[in-house]
């Protein structure tokens, strides 16, 4: 992290590289600057540092023996370490600052975030260990923690701190990733979700694969796909009910997952009920069937707040309007449209 | 891992059958790979409809094709539907529904070319049975869209709104008048169900529920008749002969 923090210091310097010509106010200007660049990293530990003493050395070292800039400045910066006898850890200090989820804006970023599981998804590759929404007051965003990482796994619903994680880009949409030089600290502190809840009316156009009965690793909880876990290969899932669909207002569509709770209360059919329908008719994909048969092309009130891909459903009903009164307000408009 | 374009799914529009069947331009953008659009007379950009109305009839279009033509109601008027192997989903759903009866269509267009005509239908990716209930929703909620639709046209006429009052010349009053008897239909049945609902009485409810029925079917075949008009245009041999060259691609093809 160290080295990190380094070499950004020194390719931020490099960009403003000026040519070196014997211009003695050009020289001036570079080790103001470099000086500048100093001053303010001790300035932030509280440290108050002679100018003086830092732009003498600084020319000494660059212009008089010739050093390059970043070795001059780590020179420099080592030098007033020991004279000011403060912990190099302190000053380069190991942990990424701890950002708000809204502040992230580009890829490449070093940071530390406190956020909570929001949600774990299945893996498809034998490279992450996990995949999902993490989230604090001020947004959600997708994490990414790689298998080589070796980091214990995360529950859904638990708060962590997710310290030296690392900001990047995938298929446009900004992601962090932990490595091996991340870490993940489960804190025991609920941290609370962005507030901002969506209510969508909309039909159901269509339920995806992945719906119905379906069964679980016992160890990852992801779903199995003919039997067979991504990490864990061929395990004794359990059972678990769950629709993959789309809700469609005619203007956007959202991509929801319902889980065992919200199908019982629209559809009556519970996890019982369904192991039921699959033994009476010795096929599973009929609970599949008799789920479309109650959900497909219906229309939806839910509350629920924007994932990354999926929304997270709060509550979820069967849309009940004042049908009357709707086309009244729609045949005045169309009134007083016709003049 | 692969990196993909996440390619965002197409909106189903709402348009009545009436907009719909009177829909003949497609955009041709280029490039294989971009999504087709029908654009309606009042400006819907659609790849996609969600539809809900009466299943009036379906039929296989050959012997054990199983390639079946269905047609779909709503107050407006009547749409045709194709249905193939390759929309599986749909067509055992379908398999399984006995018209008349009501259904919700999520569905792709097509646009056939004939001669003298162009004759739109649907490609239906999903159906399920819904009750009047979800009808009801429906017919507001694409009169509430068709009407926002036709106010753009009256006031900021959006790039699609005017692609679409060059090519059709569109009516705004006639399409208002539309959506208003679309309006007044439900209205009429709601409100006779409640009251009937009040006065409990269930066999008066059935005999109306009967004749509701009837006179819906006895509607539509006076709109059959327009279609019927429209049908000799598409050429039905033609159309089968490709089918058995496999050049139905664009009809058949599974949704990429």
């Amino acid at each position: 992290m160290e080295k990190l923090i380094e070499v950004e210091l020194i390719l931020h310097l490099k960009r403003g590289d000026c040519d070196m010509t014997e211009n003695p106010t050009k020289k001036d200007e570079v080790i103001d600057r470099l000086t500048d660049q100093i001053l303010s990293r001790f300035k932030k530990m509280g440290h108050d540092v002679d100018p003086k003493e830092v732009s003498k050395r600084l020319k000494l070292l660059i212009y008089e023996f010739k050093v390059p800039e970043d070795e001059a400045i780590r020179t420099v910066t080592n030098y007033l370490i020991k004279e000011l006898d403060i912990a190099r850890e302190d000053l380069f200090s190991r942990e990424s600052p701890l950002k708000n989820i809204s502040d992230l804006s580009k890829s490449g970023e070093w940071v530390s975030l406190k956020a909570k599981v929001v949600q774990l998804w299945d893996t498809e590759s034998p490279n992450v260990s996990q995949v999902g929404l993490i989230g604090d007051s001020t947004g959600i965003i997708k994490f990414v923690v790689w298998a080589k990482a070796r980091k214990p796994e995360v529950e859904e619903g638990k708060s962590y701190i997710f310290k030296n994680v690392v900001t990047d880009s995938f298929g446009g949409r900004l992601q962090v990733n932990i490595n091996r030089n991340s870490e993940i600290i489960e804190i025991d502190e609920d941290i609370s979700l962005p507030p901002r809840e969506i209510e969508i009316v909309g039909s159901l156009v269509a339920i995806q694969q992945g719906s119905g009965l379906i069964q679980r690793c016992p160890e990852c909880h992801r779903a199995l796909k003919k039997g067979l876990c991504a990490t864990h290969g061929k395990v004794e899932g359990y059972d678990d009910l769950r629709v993959k669909g789309v809700i469609d207002d005619g203007l956007n569509c959202y991509d929801v997952i319902l889980n065992e709770e919200n199908i019982k209360y629209l559809t009556e059919i519970g996890l019982e009920e369904a192991r039921k329908i699959a033994t009476e008719t010795l096929d599973r994909e009929s609970v599949l069937s008799e789920l479309k048969n109650r959900l497909l092309g219906r229309y939806f009130r839910i509350i629920g707040s924007r994932g990354e891909r999926y929304l997270i459903v709060r509550e979820i009903d069967f849309l009940k309007r004042d049908v009357i009164k709707e086309t009244n307000d729609i045949l005045a408009e169309i009134q007083s449209m016709l003049g | 891992m692969r990196m993909m374009p996440l390619q965002k799914r197409e909106i189903a529009k709402r348009v009545f059958a009436y907009e719909l069947s009177k829909s003949t331009y497609m955009t041709s953008e280029s490039g294989d790979r971009m999504p087709k659009y029908v654009l309606t007379p009042t400006g819907a950009r659609c790849n996609r409809v969600f539809f809900v109305g009466v299943l009036l009839d379906k039929e296989e279009v050959r012997p054990d094709s199983n390639f079946w033509r269905i047609r779909i109601s709503d107050p407006t008027g009547v749409i045709t539907g194709f249905i193939g192997r390759y929309q599986a989903d749909a067509l055992e759903s379908l398999l399984e529904i006995q018209p008349p009866e009501l259904i919700a269509v999520v569905a792709k267009l097509n646009i056939f070319e004939g001669e003298t005509r162009s004759f739109i239908s649907l490609r239906p990716e999903a159906i399920s049975v819904v009750d009047s209930e979800t009808r009801d929703f429906w017919v507001v909620e694409t009169a509430r869209r068709t009407v926002e639709r036709l106010k753009n046209m009256l006031d900021d006429c959006d790039e699609d709104c005017q692609l679409a009052k060059e090519v059709y010349n569109t009516d705004v009053e006639e399409y208002l008048q539309t959506v208003k008897n679309a309006l007044l239909a439900i209205k009429e049945e709601v409100e006779v169900f409640s009251d009937l609902d009040k006065t409990e009485a269930v066999s008066e409810t059935e005999l109306v529920d009967e004749a509701k029925v009837t006179k819906k079917v006895t509607e539509v075949e006076v709109q059959e008749e327009d279609i019927s008009d429209i049908e000799p245009d598409i050429d039905l041999d033609d159309f089968e002969f490709e089918e058995e060259e496999w050049d139905l691609s664009d009809l058949l093809e599974e949704e990429e």
